[in-house]
């Protein structure tokens, strides 16, 4: 056991390396623009130099003459192509901004697409190709004139299905009342998911049949879009999406340049591959909009909440409401007696923004959790004391938890911390010329399900094959499905082959919501007992079986046997030829309660279905406390972050190391969230300034030092029937608060607006 | 080995410090001139022309004929069929396309295929022993989960070996600064700091 591979406790399994490991480390993993296509012309983008107006003119002349080029297209020339339908909650495409023009609704929209026999061609013709615009000037973001808002009451989130904004009681009322008041607004910045994996495409026709290689979330979704923004019957199309280099959200919806590549590659009769460079990832596909909210809190003087009430604001495109509505979260998370809640969105020149890595949460529980040190400041109260002022199994509205271990969270958390040494004042704990500061908060991510297949076989040497079409994007999907098979069907874990990603496999759910282990889980344990149930019956009957007359219930699999309680049993060899076979082959469906009872079929037909968090019987969450030191220093106001201590409980856990190595990442994506990352936008254009990796600020390993999970065990037999609560988005939640409060605690000044700059400090 | 590789041997005459000094001097032309020239004395200089390049990947040569303005990254994963090596940014900015010649860790996006000739290159695929055991760092990294989606990997490992190597690694804060043009995006760092450190040891005996 490591730091890397913790020690699993009680409802936790072992960390067994990853299934794909050698192949990462070796190389041979083959990642989308890695697959082998016979003959490939290269693509290369043309994206537009405006954020507002039409094109007026496109000269090709300077194009066409580089050798090489085999077509160019544009608005011109690909008006075939469907209008495919905005998929708001997953499905379909990522925006409804498609088209390459005439008409340029946000900065950075493909107006273009060059292919030419070599990257170098391509490359050079782009760069040749006239495009001349009439420009409008744009609205950029919420300071713009010409923005329009609205309230997003009705409008779908993925997260949330409310059609009502929540609320409960009288707010207006319970915060005149209030003893202590916090009324603060609070603003979070545009992101960019930036994986380091560039969104690249590559198609091949062979007939008519389309095969497309490219890192997809949700390759079933990927596959049905594609079908209908080019016109062909779903059934032609594969989609092949084995590995795929960091995603976060990024490549769970089809985004305007897969049709493309398709059209491009059945016009010049060859496979094109597209490799689309960094900058153009920043408009080429989504992102986490900026959002603004006005929180008011009232508490009685011992710290119990009394009143919330929340108003969020959030950017979108002209055309498209995607809207993260994070309220429907936050509302549940502590008993707050009067609950207000609203999100509006705001339309601008922009393109359309996604799902970015727990995309209702981050900002909306950095806004409330920031907010609750404030209420702590003002009640002269420890903030890990109103928290568990205001813990509860039951919620405002009367609903009641399935699990809820925060309390455990932050207890574990602070011992390790050291929490009780910290003196409450700010600006009291100092080291040389560093001023020290020390915060917490609250991470919450709601526990989805959603409808998977799966197909399992297991064979008389012991080997077993599991195969779904659910994507491992750095999550572990690989290692944790093949555990459950080697537990289920006793089997060693190295005798099981895990096939994902890919079309011809049986369909699963976007890998979204953090809701893959659970999803696909359900469907590997359903086929799994279906093995079982087989193999068990054929092993208490029948003449000369050494379990004869042994009741089913009676007999478990283990260790390639089967294994009777009184301690007799047989070899799987014998068993299987016994029953004259040489394997069982399962294929299960599962539909999570709370799904509509055709979510089967409507997932083969790239539609996602969410159950879970807070819409079904019970509330429905992982949940977690982050404890971090900031270190200001007194001269320069650089902040540093040298320690960050996680506690975090998330139902079983199915490997202690891929689970450490995910809350481990995200919570260093929370801390990037609070001190590094803002795409800048330039105001007067609409325009993304720095859309490049060295100026748009991730964490480099220099950034960050000791990062420390505790994982907390809990039971939840409620949640789904593997038991997991999901955690992949869990640990980048709460921690921007923590930070910001931190960063109060070591300087006396409340920082509202992330990221937390130095120059927000030399005031 | 290319460090025995003699002037002569070189194709055409251009090996890297022929190539930095042309370029120093501004013109990128007399090379492609040189590369022309070998196929049609008169004709008026093409500088799309494509160019006779020999490499040593991974202990082996390669003869390819590519366009001039042909990185090393895209040759080893267009041309030569080695796709380990990554292409995360294609403007150094990433580093996951880091490999070693003659054992000095480069960014391949950023160096000219040209530029790479009469050197010796190493990528991810020629880390491991021919009979398949790991290097210690690529161990290291299966051990201490250095890794998530496994992208910015190779390059990290070739970084790493390089790190240890140059002498980098000696403590914590050496090994984070000397591997922070290593971008990784699922934040694997603390990971990766701690299979340096177990992988360093075994070098060492090595
Ligand atoms: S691809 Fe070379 S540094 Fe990013
Ligand atoms: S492992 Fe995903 S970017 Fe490093």
């Amino acid at each position: 056991m490591s730091a890397a591979a913790p020690e699993p406790k009680a409802n936790m399994g072992q960390p067994v390396p990853r299934y794909d490991a050698r192949e990462k480390v070796t190389g041979v993993a083959r990642y989308a623009s890695d697959q082998q296509v016979s003959q490939p012309a290269f693509a290369f983008l043309v994206t537009s130099a405006i954020a507002r107006g039409d094109i007026t003119s496109i000269d090709e002349r300077g194009a066409r003459e580089v050798p090489g080029v085999l077509d160019i297209f544009t608005h011109r020339n690909t008006d075939d192509l469907t209008q495919t339908k905005y998929g708001q909650q997953g499905g379909g495409a990522s925006t409804s901004i498609q088209g390459l023009g005439p008409e340029i609704r946000h900065d950075g929209q493909i107006v273009a697409m060059v292919v030419a026999d070599t990257f170098e061609n391509a490359r050079e013709a782009a760069y040749r190709l006239k495009i001349g615009y009439s420009e409008a000037t744009p609205s950029a973001s919420f300071e713009s004139a010409g923005t329009e808002m609205k309230d997003a009451n009705g409008i779908m989130s993925v997260a949330t299905q409310a059609k009502e904004w929540l609320s409960t009681g009288d707010v207006e009322d319970a915060l005149s009342k209030a003893a202590v008041t916090v009324d603060a607004e609070y603003s979070t910045p545009t992101q960019h998911h930036n994986p380091i994996e560039l969104f690249t495409t590559t198609c091949s026709w062979q007939g008519d049949k389309l095969t497309i290689y490219e890192p997809s979330q949700f390759v079933f979704g990927l596959k049905n879009a594609v079908a209908e923004r080019i016109d062909v019957a779903p059934d032609n199309i594969h989609v092949v999406s084995p590995y795929v280099g960091g995603a976060f959200g990024s490549k769970a919806q089809m985004t305007p340049r897969t049709g493309l590549v398709a059209y491009a590659a059945r016009k010049v009769g060859r496979p094109v591959k597209l490799v689309a460079t960094r900058d153009q990832g920043y408009t080429i596909s989504t992102y986490r909009a900026e959002t603004r909210h006005h929180v008011r809190l009232g508490s009685d003087r011992d710290g119990r909440l009394v009143a919330y009430s929340h108003e969020g604001f959030e950017i979108t495109s002209r055309p498209d409401s995607y809207s993260v509505k994070g309220t429907e979260e936050t509302a549940h998370l502590y008993s707050f007696g009067a609950v207000a809640t609203k999100v509006n969105v705001v339309h601008a020149d922009r393109n359309t923004p996604g799902f970015m890595r727990s995309p209702p949460v981050v900002p909306y529980v950095y806004a409330l959790e920031s907010a609750l040190d404030e209420l702590a400041v003002k009640l002269r109260m420890d903030p890990v004391e109103l928290r568990r002022k205001n813990d509860g199994m039951k919620d405002s509205f009367g609903k009641e938890w399935s699990s809820r271990s925060l309390m455990t969270c932050y207890d574990q958390a602070a011992e390790a911390f050291g929490w009780s040494k910290r003196n409450p004042e700010p600006g009291s704990m100092r080291d040389g010329e560093w001023l020290v500061g020390w915060g917490c908060a609250t991470a919450v991510y709601p526990t989805h399900n959603a409808a998977s297949a799966a197909r399992v076989s297991l064979r008389s040497t012991g080997e077993a094959l599991v195969q779904i079409a659910v994507h491992d994007i750095g999550t572990g999907a690989y290692t944790v499905i093949g555990q459950l098979v080697a537990s289920e069907l006793g089997v060693p874990v190295e005798k099981v082959r895990v096939e994902l990603g890919d079309t011809l496999l049986p369909a699963g759910p976007v890998a979204g919501g953090s809701v893959t282990t659970a999803a696909a889980g359900s469907a590997v344990l359903k086929a799994c007992a279906q093995i079982r149930t087989r193999l068990i019956g054929g092993a208490s009957s029948g003449d000369g079986a050494p379990l004869a007359g042994v009741p089913d219930g009676q007999i478990r699999l283990r260790e390639g046997r089967a294994v009777a309680q009184d301690g007799r049993s047989e070899e799987l060899a014998k068993l299987f030829e016994r029953l004259g076979q040489n394997q069982i082959e399962e294929y299960a469906e599962f539909v999570p309660a709370g799904a509509s009872s055709n979510a089967m079929e409507r997932l083969y037909q790239g539609k996602p279905t969410f159950v879970g968090g807070s819409n079904g019987e019970k509330l429905m969450y992982s949940l977690g406390a982050e404890f971090v030191e900031v270190r200001v220093n007194q001269r320069t106001r650089e902040v540093r972050c040298p320690r960050a201590i996680g506690a975090f409980a998330a139902g079983r856990i199915l490997n202690t190391r891929t689970t450490h190595s995910q809350l481990m990442g995200g919570m260093i994506w929370g801390i990037a969230s609070a001190l590094h990352e803002k795409t800048e936008l330039d105001e007067k254009r609409a325009r993304y300034v720095n859309d490049n990796i060295a100026e748009y600020l991730i964490p480099v390993n220099a950034d960050i030092r000791d990062i420390d999970i505790i994982l907390v065990p809990e039971i939840d037999n409620e949640v789904n029937p593997v038991g997991v609560k999901g955690l992949g988005e869990l640990a980048n939640v709460g921690t921007a608060a923590a930070v910001a409060n931190a960063v109060y605690h070591a300087t006396g000044i409340r920082i509202r607006d992330l990221p937390v700059r130095i120059e927000a400090l030399l005031a | 080995m290319g460090f025995s590789m003699s002037q002569s041997e070189k194709p055409g005459g251009l090996n890297r410090r022929s190539f930095l000094t042309a370029t120093a001097m501004g013109a990128t032309l007399p090379v492609i001139q040189q590369a022309r020239a070998q196929q049609a004395e008169s004709a008026p200089a093409d500088p799309r022309a494509p160019v006779d390049v020999k490499l040593r990947i991974n202990g082996r040569d390669q003869s390819l004929r590519l366009d001039a303005r042909t990185t090393l990254l895209d040759t080893l994963r267009e041309h030569v069929g080695l796709t380990g090596s990554k292409k995360g940014c294609d403007q150094g900015q990433c580093g996951a396309c880091t490999v070693l010649v003659d054992g000095t860790r480069v960014l391949s996006c950023l160096t000219l295929a040209v530029m790479a000739q009469g050197s010796e290159i190493t990528t991810i695929e020629g880390l491991a022993s021919s009979d398949g055991a790991l290097h210690p760092m690529q161990q290291a990294f299966i051990d201490h989960d250095a890794f998530q989606c496994g992208y910015c990997t190779p390059g990290q490992i070739m970084s790493a070996v390089a790190c240890v190597n140059e002498g980098h690694a000696g403590t914590n804060d050496d090994i984070r600064e000397y591997m922070s043009g290593n971008l990784c995006r699922c934040a694997a760092y603390p990971n990766i700091v701690a299979a340096i450190n177990q992988a360093k040891n075994e070098m060492r005996k090595a």
